[in-house]
């Protein structure tokens, strides 16, 4: 079971280079946290995606182990795990965050 | 909901040199915005940073006392920094 969780975690995050699981979606945050998260990215103009596991308890347990943080929402940027908006805000004042995304972003050199 | 006090005292289990600083942001104590200096920090990255103020907390996290909680964490160089810049720790 947690064979197929673990697939389908590794899918989703190689999929979007800024992946947020939260509580709700993008246009319907159901948490301040989320919302909190889904402004964040906004400001950079960046695609990013929000996956929905409010009710899906078995992936959110699967996540919690996997990154080893109990919270929703979870971060993750070019397929690393960044935690949640506490992280995110501290990197974007220091600077960190403009650059990594770029790289991030870049297109792969050939 | 679950006071500043049994809040500090469980950090301070996990992280004896602690200095907290607790907001309730709603004042329904149990949306709380914590910042804390220790020494424990130094050589941690953020993310461990907050994995161990979770775990000092796992309890009242998990069982709900805590509904919300926003973490800030500084060493004591870091908090040192912050107010010379003129910022609040």
């Amino acid at each position: 079971m947690s064979d197929t969780l673990q697939k389908e975690v590794q899918k989703e995050v190689a999929e979007h280079k800024i992946l947020i699981y939260g509580k709700g979606t993008k246009t319907m945050p159901m948490c301040g946290f989320t919302r909190e998260t889904v402004d964040f990215f906004a400001r950079y103009g960046y695609p990013f995606e929000v996956l929905d596991v409010l009710r899906n308890m078995e992936k959110r347990d699967y996540l919690s182990k996997l990154t080893n943080w109990p919270t929703l929402p979870k971060v993750f940027i070019g397929g690393e795990f960044y935690g949640d908006t506490d992280i995110l805000d501290g990197m974007a004042k220091n600077g960190e965050m403009e650059p990594l995304l770029a790289k991030v972003f870049a297109p792969a050199s050939s | 909901m679950i006071s500043k006090e049994a809040i500090i005292r469980r950090l301070r289990e996990r992280i004896p040199d602690a200095e907290v600083t607790l907001v309730d942001r709603t004042g329904t104590m149990d949306h709380y915005q914590v910042q804390i200096v220790s020494s424990i920090f130094q050589g941690q990255n953020r993310l461990d940073r907050q994995r161990l103020v979770y775990q000092a907390l796992d309890e009242p996290m998990k069982d709900g006392r805590i509904h919300a909680l926003e973490i800030k964490t500084y060493t004591p160089e870091e908090a040192s920094m912050r107010h010379d810049q003129g910022e609040s720790v």
